[in-house]
């Protein structure tokens, strides 16, 4: 009786949530597939100049990602260690050592992004993609994502066949900053140095 | 009585030294505990020599192998590959894996019969179900039994590993059945040691791109191999992409904990968006096919054609 009469009431609450849900799982895959596009159109693209390669990789990297998130997590416990000017100025230069190395990555790749499976755990979006050569290896891929306060998508993290951006950039920054004597500073540095050798 | 008489019995009491060791670095609580990796200064020497040993003897030998025609170059790493299907499926059975067993059983008598005696991977191929290639061994048996990793080790010749894979190395070496046949063939070193250099080369020439493009664009190229060996590793263990342990899905997002910065941060990238000069695309691109080789401009020997894309 409680059941019956309640029924209605309950698949009303709850039909709209899974609804938008669903249509955010969908949205996930869209959202990547037209990323991957626009890399393969924009930066892949082998008719294009060295810098403009760069600064449309730029654009793509900061609009899609999300560039605070990142910076804090690949700095793990030294970002508590800094003040926020040196905070923001990592950032900016995180974000350029990103662009100088995976740039040129991409010049000339060509393949297709095929997102495959969407599912949503604690808030996180995780997207599983196959990269597709015409003639080469398949890869796996999984994209790590979030809908921020302004309704878009970010990305926290890509994992291609079990490697995490992420963690792997994590590792390298700490050793980085352990082995050298100005710690964080000496991290910006080498960042700054070597973002300015790809782009020269 | 013993079964087999080792010939070089230093590599087993090297072995048998870090199974001592391992419990009690396995725990140890130093300053690298968050690395776990408290033999850095020696394992940093070791990846010196390796990579010297690398750019002398291993790259120009893979590239050597790369212009080496499909046939016989396809057969003898077939080859090499059949070979390591006993110890896998020794080690899928001590697993108790059953879909590993039943890939690598059909996949060694499906090549030995019909891919001419593991010279084709007919396997592999549509007809006969594209099975995968799937490899096992005593380190990943040990993660199966619970061993933990233990500290990361740096072996010579060998490249990264950790004091559980180094242990489940020597074993697969003593303990594999092929070992055991050459053995009662009278079959010297020399021809033992075929299947894992072949092994080597190939593996050496299916990464010899990313390899380079690594170390280009790498701060600390030892961290950067220390971290991708661990969740290579993670991977071929759990099988998937993901560590449940340590996915970031367990952390909450926390994007908001410092909402001021965020926002500026948000601010900044806004402008760069905007004070940038537009993103630009040829009018018409050209369409181009794509051959499978990975190009990349960092490699040191790149030019356009590499790029193996056809009008």
């Amino acid at each position: 009786m409680f059941l019956k009469r309640f029924l209605p009431l309950l698949i009303i609450i709850i039909f709209p949530l899974t609804t938008s849900s669903d249509e955010n799982l969908s949205k996930s895959k869209v959202f990547l597939e037209k990323l991957g596009q626009e890399v393969i159109e924009k930066v892949s693209n082998i008719d294009i100049t060295d810098s403009e390669r760069q600064n449309n990789f730029k654009k793509l990297y900061l609009s899609s990602f999300d560039n605070y998130y990142i910076s804090k997590f690949v700095l793990g416990r030294y970002w508590k260690t800094i003040d926020k000017q040196v905070q923001k100025k990592f950032v900016d230069s995180f974000n350029n050592y990103i662009v100088a190395t995976y740039a040129p990555k991409f010049k000339g790749w060509e393949g297709t992004f095929k997102a495959v499976d969407s599912q949503i755990e604690n808030n996180y979006y995780n997207v599983k993609m196959n990269v597709i050569n015409k003639e080469g290896p398949k890869m796996k891929m999984m994209w790590k994502l979030y809908i921020n306060k302004n309704n878009k998508f970010k990305i926290l993290d890509v994992n291609l066949e079990g490697v995490s951006m992420l963690v792997t950039q994590r590792a390298e920054f700490l050793s980085v900053i352990k082995n050298h004597p100005q710690g964080v500073f000496g991290l910006i540095d080498a960042m700054n140095k070597r973002a300015s050798a790809v782009g020269s | 009585m013993c079964i087999f008489k080792l010939k070089n019995p230093k590599i087993l009491t090297f072995f048998v030294f870090l199974l001592l060791l391992a419990p009690k670095i396995v725990f140890s609580d130093d300053h690298n505990s968050s690395m776990n990796d408290p033999f850095e200064q020696t394992n940093r020497t070791i990846f010196n020599f390796n990579n010297t040993l690398d750019d002398n003897f291993f790259k120009p030998v893979a590239k050597a192998w790369r212009k080496v025609p499909e046939i016989p170059r396809k057969p003898i790493s077939n080859l090499a590959t059949t070979a390591k299907a006993p110890i896998s499926l020794a080690n899928a059975v001590l697993q108790l894996n059953r879909e590993s067993i039943g890939n690598i059983l059909a996949k060694f008598l499906i090549n030995m019969t019909f891919g001419l005696g593991g010279m084709v991977d007919m396997a592999g191929k549509e007809e006969f179900g594209g099975i995968p290639t799937v490899e096992e061994d005593f380190g990943q048996t040990l993660a199966v039994w619970g061993v933990p990793e233990g500290p990361f080790v740096m072996l010579p010749i060998f490249g990264p590993s950790s004091v559980r894979d180094s242990i489940g190395l020597g074993v697969d070496t003593v303990t594999n059945p092929l070992t055991f046949a050459y053995r009662m063939s009278n079959i010297g070193l020399e021809a033992r040691l075929t299947g894992p250099v072949v092994r080597g080369v190939n593996t050496r020439e299916k990464y010899l791109d990313y390899v380079d493009e690594l170390k280009a664009g790498s701060l600390d190229f030892y961290a950067t191999m220390r971290s991708l060996y661990r969740q290579r590793r993670q991977k071929e263990i759990s099988g998937n992409l993901e560590d449940d342990k340590m996915s970031l899905n367990n952390i909450p997002i926390d994007v908001y904990d410092e909402p001021d910065l965020a926002s500026e941060i948000e601010t900044i990238v806004k402008e760069e968006l905007s004070s940038e000069t537009a993103i630009k695309t040829p009018l018409n691109p050209k369409k181009r096919v794509y051959n499978g080789i990975m190009p990349s401009s960092l490699y040191p020997d790149f030019n356009e054609s590499r790029v193996n894309l056809i009008n």
